[in-house]
């Protein structure tokens, strides 16, 4: 039996997401990579110094227990 | 207006399962109730193995006097969940998918390579912590350990995410036990509210030891695998546009659960402070601590800790083999069978049995690797984060009824500012303590 069939007009259906028709979902496909725009920029610039000085730290750290500096 | 809706469903043209409900107030409850799960497993799930341990240690070094760090970090973790969940709605797709379509192929693999990296090292800890507990209940890690890692996996193999998703929240709902164990352990209640809602420094000020702590939950409260996972979990669950409100519900919820959690496991470390008693680990404090409220409270705390490494195990492989299933485009769904997702569960099960293999070598490197976590989550986090904030305000994707609004950027920045420092502090802390 069709639930839709004895739903009647003061009745809510509740349907778990699962069960649900699968909805139209923003599309990403033909918008290819982000707009490069001041902001987007600056923060992947932010980002990337980040990295460079906790590649930098990792190394520091390496090269001391290696006892370049002295006693590891 | 027509009171008869198909709540929620977009094309109500096809057939569909579902409960008819007759008041608006069973409608809401019954919709809330089919949306929870996400967000309650992705927070609680965080109160993971090596949670319990920075969390007990807090209490057994500053006793209560570091709760209202937990009660700043509630908006915290909900305002970042919160946009994970609205970008998993908005787009139906997980968060490393989103990285490599807008951000291109390398900071796509950066991202993959040091998720998989980092969540892999944690795993290991995880079991390294059911380990330890298995053996102060008496079972041999080797017959236990190994056992967990099957169950692990078979917990995931059912091709069914309800089936997944009902059992790790009952698997959430035991933590309620750390209510019981605080209850017993508690100190006076004034002092609990008073170091709950006035935050105030410990006895002996602002030391370098206090600091790494401090920063050291934060960054156990607040890690990369979330963002991965709550994501790929409602895409997993095909949550619906209409589905927003309660999502971010079920966030709050689980947000405002795991921190009385936490700070229930800050409760019980202080009892041991307050006996005297001082342990390596949070094991070691079970076994100390039975001595005073009688073997329950250790068989309570050890079993709770296995409980902790399971959630946070079985949360951090999924967010692996998501992430992994995205970039690759293969089918990657609990609700897909084996044959149907081979490389999905293939992942999972790798990184699963992998970990548990690796807890069982005997002289494994664990304090190198629980050290390797810590420098990966500080190089991790704000990365993640930053992609997260910038694909939040990408309006030619979301438009503006999903993207970030201003007071959203605002905060959200704030918070970023202050997770770079702290994880730049911890990072330094771990990798050159001599700075400090």
């Amino acid at each position: 039996m069709i639930l839709e069939n004895v739903v009647d007009e003061r009745d809510f259906l509740v349907i778990h997401p699962l069960d649900d028709v699968q909805e139209q979902k923003v599309e990403t496909k033909h918008l290819g990579p982000m707009r490069m725009t001041p902001a987007v920029r600056i923060a992947l610039l932010a980002l990337r110094g980040y990295l460079v000085l906790m590649m930098l730290l990792v190394l520091f750290h390496a090269l001391d227990l290696a006892g370049m500096f002295g006693k590891a | 207006m027509n009171r008869c809706e198909i709540y929620s469903s977009a094309i109500p043209a096809t057939p569909a399962r579902g409960v008819v409900v007759r008041k608006p107030w069973a409608r809401n409850l019954l919709t809330f109730l089919m949306v929870f799960g996400p967000g309650l497993i992705v927070m609680e799930a965080d109160n993971d193995a090596g949670a319990v341990s920075t969390y007990i240690q807090a209490g057994a070094q500053y006793g209560t006097h570091l709760l209202w760090l937990l009660v700043l970090l509630l908006p915290i973790t909900y305002f970042i969940q919160e946009m994970v969940v609205r970008l998993g709605i908005a787009t139906g797709q997980g968060h490393a998918a989103m990285i490599y379509s807008r951000f291109g192929k390398w900071w796509g693999l950066f991202s993959l390579v040091d998720l998989q990296l980092l969540n892999f090292l944690t795993l290991v800890t995880e079991f390294a912590a059911i380990a330890l507990a298995l053996e102060h209940l008496n079972i041999s890690p080797l017959i236990g350990v190994p056992v967990a890692a099957c169950a692990l996996t078979l917990l995931v193999l059912t091709g069914s995410y309800r089936r997944w998703e009902r059992i790790v929240v009952f698997l959430c709902l035991l933590d309620l036990t750390w209510f019981a164990l605080a209850f017993y352990a508690r100190p006076a209640t004034g002092e609990i509210l008073r170091n709950t809602f006035v935050p105030s420094i410990p006895a002996g000020g602002l030391t370098a030891s206090l600091v790494f702590l401090v920063v050291g939950i934060v960054g156990t409260t607040i890690a990369p695998w979330q963002l991965f996972f709550q994501q790929s979990c409602i895409a997993d669950k095909r949550l619906r546009f209409a589905d927003l409100k309660w999502a971010r519900l079920d966030t709050l919820i689980g947000a405002a659960f795991t921190i009385i959690v936490a700070g229930c496991m800050m409760m019980t470390g202080n009892a041991a402070l307050s006996h005297g008693f001082s342990f390596a680990d949070p094991a070691q404090m079970a076994v100390d601590l039975s001595k005073v409220f009688g073997p329950w409270f250790r068989t309570g705390i050890l079993l709770l800790m296995i409980n902790a490494a399971t959630l946070g195990t079985t949360a951090i492989s999924l967010s692996s083999a998501w992430a992994y299933g995205e970039v690759k485009g293969w089918p990657h769904s609990l609700q897909k069978s084996i044959k149907d997702a081979p490389g999905f569960y293939g992942v999972y099960v790798l990184c699963v049995g992998a970990a548990a293999g690796l807890v069982l070598i005997p002289r494994a490197p664990l304090q190198l690797i629980i050290l390797s976590v810590q420098v990966l989550a500080g190089i991790m986090l704000p990365s993640a984060i930053i992609f997260l904030q910038l694909l939040l305000n990408d309006k030619e994707m979301l438009g503006e009824r999903f993207a970030n609004k201003p007071w959203n950027n605002v905060v959200n920045w704030t918070i970023i500012i202050v997770l770079f420092a702290l994880s730049l502090v911890l990072a330094i802390q771990v990798v050159a303590p001599k700075v400090f």
